[in-house]
């Protein structure tokens, strides 16, 4: 019983991380068309913004708010620089983001070199609490927690404001968007920042969870998330939430059991998907 | 059947028709063995199996319109097919031709699977659920710890015939030769000519009613069966295996060569294998002199970012357009 | 007194990827009347529509809007303008609710476009209670209404409608006629419409396209007398 309270609790909390990183991947997706392969790196430049300004502050606060700028930063300069130039053509769009992915993972390496940099809890949260024989983690804790914030902050933006509202009719039909008076381009851009920013939060509080960070994070993270939004289905932000946790649990359980096997699960989850429902599973039908 | 008329890209008519040039290359490519050292040959007999490698990519990208970020699996079933074949059998040329089979047979399976699983979604979903099989494929072999050795590799013995790199050399020619003859018939047939359609305009080759997905599967199985055999002429090379023939790198090394040198005709990706990797030879050896050049790769990609944008045909498409420019002033004259 | 004009389009031309869809669209739009575009299927007036509000950009000739040269603006900034259009397949979001729907269209939500689109609701009470439901869920006629509604909301000059009878039951077409009758009071239709019954029974002057080119002009009530006419471009009268 212990055990599988644990395992459910880590499951749910790397979920989480899962949700921060796909959210972005998924509604800069179903929004512009562009499947992002240099997000998995603004999650990567998150890890090592908040890591550094932790290390020199001391505050963890300070960590996030960093990762947080940096990321958007980051996605709004490759969204205005490159990727604008090609909206429309997915295979440029393709190709030029896995230019940035390989200028980016290189770029870090210059002043942090390839090796790993080790990444701390705050120490308020380094302690557990103990339950009879269940040990709980209090960062794992935390991360739930802030994912679920992000997640309904996330919700609420787009059910409530007229921003949110946009991004949603943009999905459907970014056309008739701009049909009605609107500049989609500066939505464009907005789910860009918006997204990056996610990406990079995530990074930041993944990094302590892992104990280690390096420039091979991004894509490994990336990958993962590219699962997340196949199986969650392209566009929805709710089937990314929902495909984050069953990923999260999916590849915890996997993991006590056999540890190999954790991504392959993952594999076969999509594949499984793909076969019964190619859209995903909150995906729209046919497209 | 309807036939379908494709604008050949200029850049094939004039250069690429040219059979004189073509045999005046693969010539001083038959001479060089006799006049350069033997780092140079095992240098240009590796950009023969790389430029296989990058052709199968661009049957992919450049005539199909699709990016895979696991084509390195296919590579690596060539490699790991001959190595551990090799590992466990006699080193006899019987027995290595079987094993490069076996692998292309298991490489062809593989990728009619995972092109159904995903190109019938849309093209997009075959970058982001290759590169998945691909981390599979390294995770798989990182584990057969007692098969592969994982990252740190196996090496093998092959016949002693091969192990003449002189001859070695004109076999690698060979193979680039008639990979390319091969290549080159696929992509110019009526099949080959239905693809170049889709990646023109997918809706309207679906209109005139080709089953697109079936053209793209065969585009992948193709792709991925060259890729094998490249793979495996690369293992005979070098005698040794590891995972990292598996991995995106290796995919991306592909990509960057096909972009550069220009994609969709083939002799791009020929010619941006070599630069890629003569280029990385020469800047890796900077770093001697300057730490920066141990970052040579950001100028890759700088490179590759700068040519996507604004000369989408490559380093072939540069010439092209020089010479046409000098053929133009000639007749002016 | 001189009407005034409102658009007009001159030598409009228009490619689609290699197609040459518009070979000279001339029009001219009198303010506060129906103007009807007719012709075949796909003699390019669907385009005809799409260029004037910037989804194709025509690459050569020029459209004046309300005193203003409109050509090679993005489509949001010639909408802003106070042009609106009801495309053909009414390019409503149905995951949004059909109050959604209004919302995202309304540039200010001040008392006047408020008490407006209460006069809209009024034309279309259907309307009334599914403002809570997604906008999914209303049927083919209810759509075009919600479209129609939708391009109203901001006061707009100009109302480009495309085919807003396509797909829809008799019945249907006749609340749609009545919709546009008292629409026009209150701003300029231009409408793409093969229905003959609707476009004779609202639009006021007409212009026919063919292959891509305006081709005739003038009032609707001698189009409807012209039955020559009509079999040469339309192919009325063919059946029977």
């Amino acid at each position: 019983m212990d055990i599988f309270v644990n395992l459910t609790i880590a499951g749910l909390s790397t979920g989480m991380m899962y949700y921060l990183l796909s959210s972005g991947l998924s509604l800069i997706y179903g929004l512009m068309g562009v499947l992002n392969f240099a997000h998995g790196s603004v999650f990567m430049y998150g890890a090592y913004a908040g890591v550094l300004v932790f290390g020199l502050t001391g505050s963890f606060t300070f960590g996030i708010i960093a990762a947080i700028v940096v990321g958007a930063i980051v996605g709004y300069t490759m969204e205005r620089l490159v990727i604008s130039r090609v909206y429309g053509q997915h295979l440029a769009q393709i190709l030029l983001t896995t230019g940035l992915m390989l200028v980016l993972n290189e770029l870090i390496k210059i002043p942090f070199g390839s090796n790993i940099l080790p990444a701390f809890q705050p120490e308020a949260l380094q302690s557990s609490w103990q339950i009879g024989e269940i040990v709980i983690v209090k960062y794992r804790i935390f991360l739930i927690i802030i994912g679920l914030v992000v997640a309904t902050i996330l919700n609420a933006v787009m059910a409530k404001t007229k921003l949110g509202m946009t991004v949603r009719a943009g999905v459907q039909n970014p056309e008739m968007v701009q049909v009605l008076g609107i500049n989609i381009k500066k939505v464009f851009s907005f789910v860009f920042i918006l997204g990056s920013a996610l990406s990079a939060l995530g990074g930041i509080l993944m990094a302590p969870a892992l104990g280690a960070i390096n420039p091979e994070i991004g894509l490994m993270y990336q990958m993962t998330g590219f699962m997340v939004v196949v199986i969650g289905g392209m566009g929805s932000l709710t089937g990314t939430l929902f495909s984050s946790l069953l990923v999260g649990l999916a590849s915890s359980y996997t993991a006590y059991v056999y540890p190999d096997a954790a991504t392959a699960v993952i594999v076969i989850v999509m594949i499984v998907v793909l076969l019964i429902k190619p859209s995903g599973l909150f995906g729209k039908g046919a497209e | 059947m309807q036939q379908i008329k494709t604008v050949a890209p200029s850049v094939r008519k004039s250069l690429m028709n040219n059979w004189m040039l073509q045999i005046i290359i693969v010539v001083i490519l038959a001479v060089i063995p006799f006049i350069t050292g033997r780092p140079t040959q095992n240098m240009l007999i590796l950009i023969f199996c790389m430029s296989v490698f990058a052709m199968s990519y661009d049957i992919l990208l450049g005539y199909t319109g699709v990016i895979s970020f696991g084509h390195a699996m296919f590579f690596g079933i060539g490699a790991y097919g001959i190595s551990i074949y090799l590992a466990n059998a006699k080193a006899t040329m019987g027995n290595i031709l079987l094993a490069t089979l076996i692998a292309l047979a298991v490489s062809m399976i593989i990728s009619v699977f995972i092109g159904f699983l995903s190109l019938r979604v849309k093209n997009t979903y075959y970058a982001m659920i290759t590169l998945a099989f691909a981390q599979v494929g390294v995770i798989l072999a990182e584990k057969a710890r007692h098969i592969t050795n994982g990252y740190d590799g196996m090496t093998f013995r092959v016949s002693s015939v091969l192990m003449n790199k002189m001859l070695f050399y004109y076999i690698a020619l060979g193979f680039l030769v008639l990979s390319f003859i091969f290549m080159w018939k696929f992509t110019t047939s009526p099949t080959g000519r239905v693809l170049v359609a889709i990646r023109e305009n997918e809706q309207r080759a679906k209109f005139i009613g080709f089953n697109t997905l079936r053209y793209k599967i065969i585009s992948t199985v193709v792709a991925g069966a060259m890729a094998s055999l490249a793979g495996s002429m690369y293992a005979i090379h070098m005698r040794f295996v590891s995972t990292s023939v598996l991995g995106v790198a290796k995919t991306i090394d592909a990509l960057l060569a096909t972009v550069i040198g220009g994609m969709g005709n083939l002799y791009g990706a020929i010619l941006g294998t070599g630069i890629v990797n003569f280029a990385g030879e020469y800047l890796s050896k900077l770093a001697k002199v300057h730490p920066i050049f141990e970052r040579w790769y950001i100028i890759f990609g700088l490179l590759y970012i700068l040519i996507v944008l604004f000369a989408p045909q490559g380093v072939i498409g540069l010439i092209k357009k020089i010479t046409n420019k000098i053929a133009a002033k000639s007749v002016k004259r | 007194m001189p009407d005034k004009v409102i658009l007009k389009v001159k030598e409009m031309e228009t490619y689609i990827g290699q197609y040459h869809i518009l070979q000279g669209i001339n029009l001219e739009v009198h303010e506060g009347y129906v103007t009807v575009l007719i012709g075949r299927n796909g003699a390019g007036k669907t385009t005809t529509l799409r260029s004037i509000i910037g989804l194709t950009p025509p690459s050569k000739g020029s459209v004046e809007f309300n005193g203003e040269m409109i050509h090679g603006l993005p489509p949001y900034a010639i909408a802003r303008k106070g042009m609106a259009l009801v495309p053909e397949d009414q390019g409503i979001f149905s995951q949004l609710t059909v109050e959604e729907n209004f919302k995202i269209a309304m540039y200010k939500e001040d008392k006047q476009t408020l008490d407006r689109k209460d006069w809209i609701l009024d034309i279309f009470p259907d309307l009334k209670p599914k403002l809570k439901l997604k906008a999914g869920s209303l049927s083919g006629g209810q759509k075009q209404m919600l479209s129609i509604s939708r391009a109203l909301v901001n006061n707009s000059k100009l109302l480009l409608i495309d085919e807003p009878s396509k797909g829809l039951a008799p019945i249907m077409v006749e609340t749609l006629a009545n919709a546009i009758k008292q629409i026009k009071d209150h701003t300029t239709v231009v409408l793409v419409e093969q229905n003959f019954w609707l476009a004779s029974e609202v639009g006021e002057r007409y212009y026919i396209i063919d292959d891509g080119q305006t081709v005739q002009e003038g009032v609707m009530a001698d189009l409807i007398q012209d039955k020559v006419l009509q079999k040469r471009y339309l192919g009325i009268g063919t059946k029977e």
